[in-house]
């Protein structure tokens, strides 16, 4: 056989297990596909040929992803290899301990083929802030990724790789998925561990798969998720399991929030998820529009007084005493988190600026618990925009925040979302569907998902490269 | 949106940069008025009454979360020093803070 590295997860396991293939030749489809479209797409700071193919003489074929190929944002500290967050300033950083959501993904047999590109330290939407330069939107190799887990959806768009991991802080995981027309699913917050991945908003970050299909990022979902002593924020639960799939969304009420079709909002974008709604309604889900949601303008405020609070006290741990470089390394986008941050967090400003934005915040939660009680999961565009081409980014304070304009909400009150192929625009530029649900309710984000993807092609369009 | 022209002085802006400990090259100045545009935009948030609303710091609503104070195994000194770029006889070591 030839091309494995396009299987999607499930065909892949069959095939190994059926003996149709044998790892080893799934991993090396997989690094001539990485060596043949590097060049083009940037997808990955580090390639781990030689150590993959080493590791597919080793397996265990009692393992729930023995010999399955995966992509790692390189922000997840893995043992004995490098591990940057694409700043120089960890350019030589070798990871002295493994993260527990890769740690769990070997000891299930995965095998780690890279580190992908992201933008530095997980600041932006685009991976244009990465010190490695930009990687690039397969579907249109002058258009951006989304970031910051965009080297990871390039990855899996371009198979490059059979499935990736990328973490959350508001919409890094669902964007990127979005703009480069893969499955990403971020959890409920606390749900992944967040142990040994580099941090940034500590009370939003939420690691997750990106992946083909919804059932490959569920299956990954639910051997990563579960309680992990060494992080406290962590939910008291064991492992999620996936639940059984629905074949029909007769319970199923859909709220459509009218605040999230801005006036901004491209038509193709608009049309591709309307349509989609229509499809939910053809599958028996009762469909209600939410006319009272709490404009996501908030969320952008809140958000953004938040994040650079926590990135400030983050990246203050990086002093060049103990790893990497010292803070001369930083790049422009890092210090003018970090300086808003030390700014809203200093003498005589707390009060107006991070205690106020933490008291919104409150009033976000209870505005989605209100909604909540309406529906059983709310529906909306990912992005308010197909990718933005490359240069989208520079020299704009606010484009993260405004990118993921739709996404802050949701991360701000640490629910469970997804983001999965609806359409494309008139240039053949994927279009991302989001389905959010309460905390703890990733069953039902599944359940919907499942149930859109069974029912339309979109997420079988590959790019061509 | 109330429109009040926030400004970041000089000052101010070099105070921050001490604060966060930062080199900022002459290119980086830029960042201050950056700065003042964002502390402008979340002005937004005044449009809403958070009087009698708690702060939420932790969405999963967990606190204090304590471990027994055992000792567990953790990186041998070898393995923590090992990315240190300067150690010396197996510390780290870190600039003078203070004047002989």
């Amino acid at each position: 056989m030839t091309d494995l590295n396009k299987l999607t997860l499930g065909q892949a396991l069959e095939g190994i297990k059926t003996k149709k293939f044998t790892p080893r030749e799934l991993v090396t489809d997989c690094l001539d596909q990485i060596k043949q479209l590097e060049p083009k797409l940037n997808a990955f700071v580090t390639v781990l040929g030689e150590e993959a193919l080493a590791k597919t003489e080793k397996i265990d074929f009692s393992k729930p992803l023995a010999g399955i190929p995966v992509a790692v944002k390189d922000n997840f500290c893995t043992e004995g290899r490098r591990t940057t967050a694409s700043s120089k300033l960890l350019d030589s950083y070798i990871a002295q301990y493994s993260s527990t959501f890769t740690r769990r993904l070997e000891e299930a047999g995965a095998i780690i083929i890279g580190k992908t590109n992201m933008d530095a330290w997980a600041h932006g939407s685009s991976t244009e802030t990465s010190d490695y330069g930009p990687s690039r939107n397969p579907w249109n190799t002058d258009h951006l990724p989304g970031g910051s887990s965009g080297g990871s959806a390039v990855a899996v768009a371009a198979d490059e790789c059979t499935v990736a991991v990328g973490s959350e802080t508001a919409g890094s995981i669902r964007q990127p998925a979005a703009w480069s027309g893969v499955v990403g699913f971020k959890p409920t917050y606390g749900r992944c561990s967040r142990y040994g991945t580099i941090a940034m908003k500590s009370s939003t970050d939420s690691p997750g798969p990106l992946a083909k299909t919804v059932d490959d990022a569920a299956l990954i979902l639910s051997i990563v998720s579960g309680n992990d002593p060494q992080d406290a924020t962590c939910i008291d639960e064991g492992p999620w399991h996936m639940p059984d799939r629905l074949d029909s969304l007769r319970k199923i009420r859909i709220g459509i929030p009218l605040a999230y079709f801005p006036k901004e909002i491209q038509p193709a974008v608009r049309q591709a998820v309307m349509a989609a709604v229509e499809k939910f309604g053809q599958l028996g889900a009762e469909i209600v529009e939410l006319t009272d949601v709490l404009d996501p303008k908030y969320s952008i405020a809140v958000y953004t007084i938040l994040q650079r609070s926590e990135v400030s006290s983050n990246l203050s741990r990086f002093d060049g005493v103990r790893y990497g470089h010292d803070r001369s390394y930083f790049g422009q986008e890092a210090k003018r988190r970090i300086l808003l941050g030390t700014y809203s967090l200093s003498a005589g400003y707390y009060d107006a600026y991070y205690l106020r934005a933490q008291k919104v915040r409150t009033l976000i939660c209870q505005d989605f618990d209100r909604q909540f009680e309406k529906v059983d999961v709310i529906v909306g565009p990912t992005s308010p925009c197909t990718a933005l081409p490359l240069g989208a980014s520079e020299g704009q304070a606010m484009f993260g925040e405004l990118q993921d304009m739709l996404l802050e909400p949701s991360s701000i009150a640490g629910l469970p979302g997804i983001s999965l192929p609806c359409g494309f625009d008139d240039g053949g530029l994927p279009i991302g569907l989001q389905i959010v649900a309460s905390q703890k309710r990733e069953d039902l984000v599944y359940q919907v998902a499942k149930s859109f993807e069974d029912n339309t092609d979109y997420h079988l369009q590959r790019p061509k490269i | 949106m109330k429109k009040t022209s926030v400004q970041i002085t000089a000052k101010d802006f070099d105070h921050i940069v001490n604060l966060a400990r930062l080199t900022i090259t002459p290119k980086d100045r830029s960042i201050a008025g950056q700065l003042a545009q964002a502390v402008q935009y979340v002005e937004v948030l005044d449009e809403l009454d958070t009087s009698a609303v708690e702060p939420t710091f932790q969405v999963n609503h967990k606190k204090n979360i304590f471990r027994d104070d055992v000792v567990e195994i953790s990186l041998s000194q070898d393995l923590a020093l090992s990315q240190a770029p300067k150690k010396h006889n197996g510390y780290f070591v870190t600039a003078a803070t203070i004047k002989k």
